[in-house]
């Protein structure tokens, strides 16, 4: 799409949501339309020549560098041109597209959009994302069909609406030099910040990371994983969520500023840890962190914390909104971004860091060792360690309730 | 033709020469607050059928972040007000340091309200520039960002907002202050009656209408509470922002019944301030 459609669609989708204001228009159907299943070939056929506008978080510097110096310019050779398009908050993406849905656009600026978890859930509810593509993928052959992660989406089914990009394990991160015997456990974490007033808090949830948090500690007041179900009902939020807000507002005044403020993002508290005015921070993304050290941001005592009873894991992934006029384009994006070579580059250090999607048992000799030859790193533990008893994700469903309900009982209180 | 069909004609004619400016306004802001009504309302859901419902409004704690967010424009637009004042009155005056000063502060004017507030945080905040310049711990510096009492919020507002209300008020002044001030001065009047009785009603309406204008943008203005603020209780652009970018569809109405909230808390406000200065104007 060039500067002038983009404004076009603009004025399109402005024009028609105030026709449909002024016709009171009804929602528009709710059922995922399905992606026609074709040749690869085909596909790629269609693509050549398309522009793939990839909406995705823009606060991580690696993952940006790494989506325009290495995956936009191996698309360029398959002739499709990726365009990254940064936003603060992927629900800014499945907003644009369940609005360009209730306007009956079919010309979307959206192509593309990393997500998962409860964006993901909340776009499949309105049928805003293509599904059924998937398996058309060559390389989804390297992902493990089985695999929990990859088959449910924070409890959504994925069924084929969304490609696997990477995995990830909530991790907190704390300095060697100022916590010399670190806690092993997260009710250990929590006591050691009430012995230590002030050098510990979280980001305020709905902060994605900070959200992650509050169901880890769900987790942990619960008694375990094994207590809470997974799929969220009022009964079960009756019965376990006081615990948690209990716990974490007789925490507070113990927490950074006496809990009378938090953080308002992952980046905030990255602040106050790199400032040395707290002594963890916490992460969705640990590999990252090798590189924050690296660059002088955090100490050099940095180390991630593994936990006794294990940590949230996650993968996220691709999807294409079904308001997308450059479906072809996006589908070959994310055919790419899955092959072995990408998902290496990726998976270096340096680059991004992050943990691969592909199963190595299903990858040929030379891929495999490739995987396998990644530097071991001082400060972030391997994949295999640090997912060691890995906790699944709750379902989408509990995320926001619980998000508001952490403002009401513990912020608010 | 008789007087009253040319006076017909003359505001026939005025009216057409308004169209111009009045239609986009009506179409532009009409339209989304239509659209908001009817969200806010339940009739026109992302999912599901449309249903007359009050349910958004009964759902948001309203109550609060009106409070919060009418407290935090009066306190920046009372300070902005004064300062704009002690500006503009520099301005007019003769001296040429303080018409110096007075044209640097408005150089603020031009500076957006976003990055005013970056740079208020990288000033203010509790490992900011200040904190370090006088050598203070974190710890012991005071909550001036994300603090209880909105201080940093309140201070990017009243500095961007009083460069703005001198300028206005100034631009009054220095046309017509000199020579009343000469002419009460010659009559005997002293440095604060002549403040008193001629400078203050002179600016008066000026500086009645600018801190009106000042009011209602802090009012609906989200950005710099929401980098400088703190994560509850939220003010209601912060707060109508979070609930519409929720991944809980439910949460849009309920967005645009904050929105509706906000715009009429503006709408309330500009008829007041109309209300007054129309009275100030009567009484002088």
């Amino acid at each position: 799409m060039t500067v002038l459609h983009r404004w076009h669609g603009g004025v399109l989708v402005a024009a028609c949501a105030s026709v449909a204001v002024l016709t009171g228009c009804a929602a528009p159907d709710a059922a995922a339309p399905v992606a026609e299943d074709r040749s690869w070939d085909d596909v790629l056929a269609e693509a050549e020549g398309q522009t793939v506008d990839l909406w995705m978080y823009g606060g991580d510097v690696q993952g940006n560098a790494y989506v325009d110096d290495v995956l936009a310019r191996a698309a360029a050779e398959l002739g499709v041109t990726l365009r990254r398009v940064p936003i603060a908050d992927t629900g800014d993406a499945v907003n644009r597209v369940l609005s360009e849905r209730q306007a009956g656009v079919t010309e979307g600026e959206v192509d593309l959009v990393w997500v998962n978890g409860d964006n993901f859930a909340t776009g499949r509810q309105a049928g805003a994302w293509l599904c059924d593509w998937t398996s058309m993928l060559p390389n989804i052959a390297g992902t493990d069909p089985d695999d929990p992660l990859l088959t449910s989406d924070f409890g959504t089914p994925v069924d084929g609406c969304e490609a696997p990009w990477h995995k990830a394990q909530f991790s907190l991160v704390y300095d060697a030099a100022r916590v010399p015997d670190p806690p092993t456990t997260l009710a250990g974490v929590l006591d050691w910040a009430e012995v230590n007033p002030g050098r510990f808090t979280y980001p305020a949830p709905p902060d994605f990371t900070g959200s992650a948090f509050l169901r880890q500690v769900l987790y942990s007041v619960s008694g375990g994983v094994d207590e809470v179900p997974l799929e969220h009902s009022d009964e079960a939020y009756e019965e376990l969520s006081p615990a948690l807000y209990d716990r974490l507002a007789e925490l507070a005044p113990a927490l950074w500023r006496e809990g009378d403020t938090y953080p308002q993002s992952q980046q905030e508290l990255d602040q106050l840890f790199a400032d040395g005015q707290v002594d963890m921070t916490m992460t969705y993304g640990p590999a990252t962190v090798d590189d924050l050290v690296a660059d002088g941001t955090f100490p050099e005592t940095t180390r991630v914390l593994t936990l006794d009873e294990g940590t949230l894991g996650n993968a996220s992934f691709l999807a294409i909104p079904s308001t997308s006029d450059d479906q072809a384009g996006a589908m070959v994006v994310a055919d790419l971004a899955l092959s072995p070579e990408q998902q290496l580059a990726k998976a270096r250090p340096e680059v991004w860091g992050q943990f691969t999607v592909l199963d190595l048992d299903r990858l040929g000799d030379d891929a495999r060792a490739g995987f396998e030859a990644l530097p071991d790193s001082a400060v972030v533990p391997s994949y295999e360690e640090l997912s060691a008893g890995a906790d699944p994700e709750l379902s989408a469903g509990w995320v926001t309730p619980l998000d508001d309900g952490w403002r009401r009982e513990v912020a608010a209180g | 033709m008789t007087a009253a069909g040319r006076a017909g004609a003359g505001s026939r004619r005025a009216t057409l020469l308004v169209l111009p400016a009045v239609v986009p306004v009506v179409v532009v802001v009409g339209a989304a607050l239509t659209s908001a009504v009817l969200l806010s309302l339940g009739l026109t859901p992302l999912v599901g059928r449309p249903e007359l419902s009050l349910d958004a409004w009964r759902a948001t704690e309203l109550g609060t972040s009106i409070r919060l967010s009418l407290a935090i424009a009066a306190g920046a637009t009372a300070v902005a007000t004064v300062v704009g004042l002690c500006l503009a009155l520099a301005v007019t005056a003769g001296a040429r340091r303080s018409r110096l000063l007075a044209t640097l502060s408005s150089l603020t004017i031009p500076v957006p309200h976003l990055v005013g507030a970056a740079a208020m945080g990288l000033l203010l905040a509790d490992a900011g520039f200040l904190p370090r310049l006088l050598g203070i711990a974190p710890a012991d510096w005071p909550a001036l960002v994300g603090g209880r009492w909105w201080i940093a919020v309140g201070a990017e507002y009243a500095w961007k907002e009083s460069a703005f209300i001198a300028l206005v008020v100034a631009g009054v002044l220095s046309s017509r202050v000199a020579s009343y001030t000469e002419t009460a001065a010659l009559l005997g009047a002293g440095r604060w009656a002549r403040f008193r009785h001629v400078t203050l009603p002179l600016a008066a309406p000026a500086l009645g209408a600018s801190a009106a204008v000042s009011f209602v943008y802090t009012l609906g203005s989200y950005e710099v509470a929401a980098l400088l603020g703190r994560p509850s209780p939220e003010p209601l652009p912060v707060l109508a922002v979070r609930l519409f970018t929720s991944i809980d569809l439910a949460a849009r109405p309920q967005a645009a019944a904050v929105a509706v909230t906000t715009s009429a808390l503006g709408l309330v406000a500009v008829l007041v301030s109309l209300r007054s200065l129309r009275r100030l104007a009567a009484e002088q």
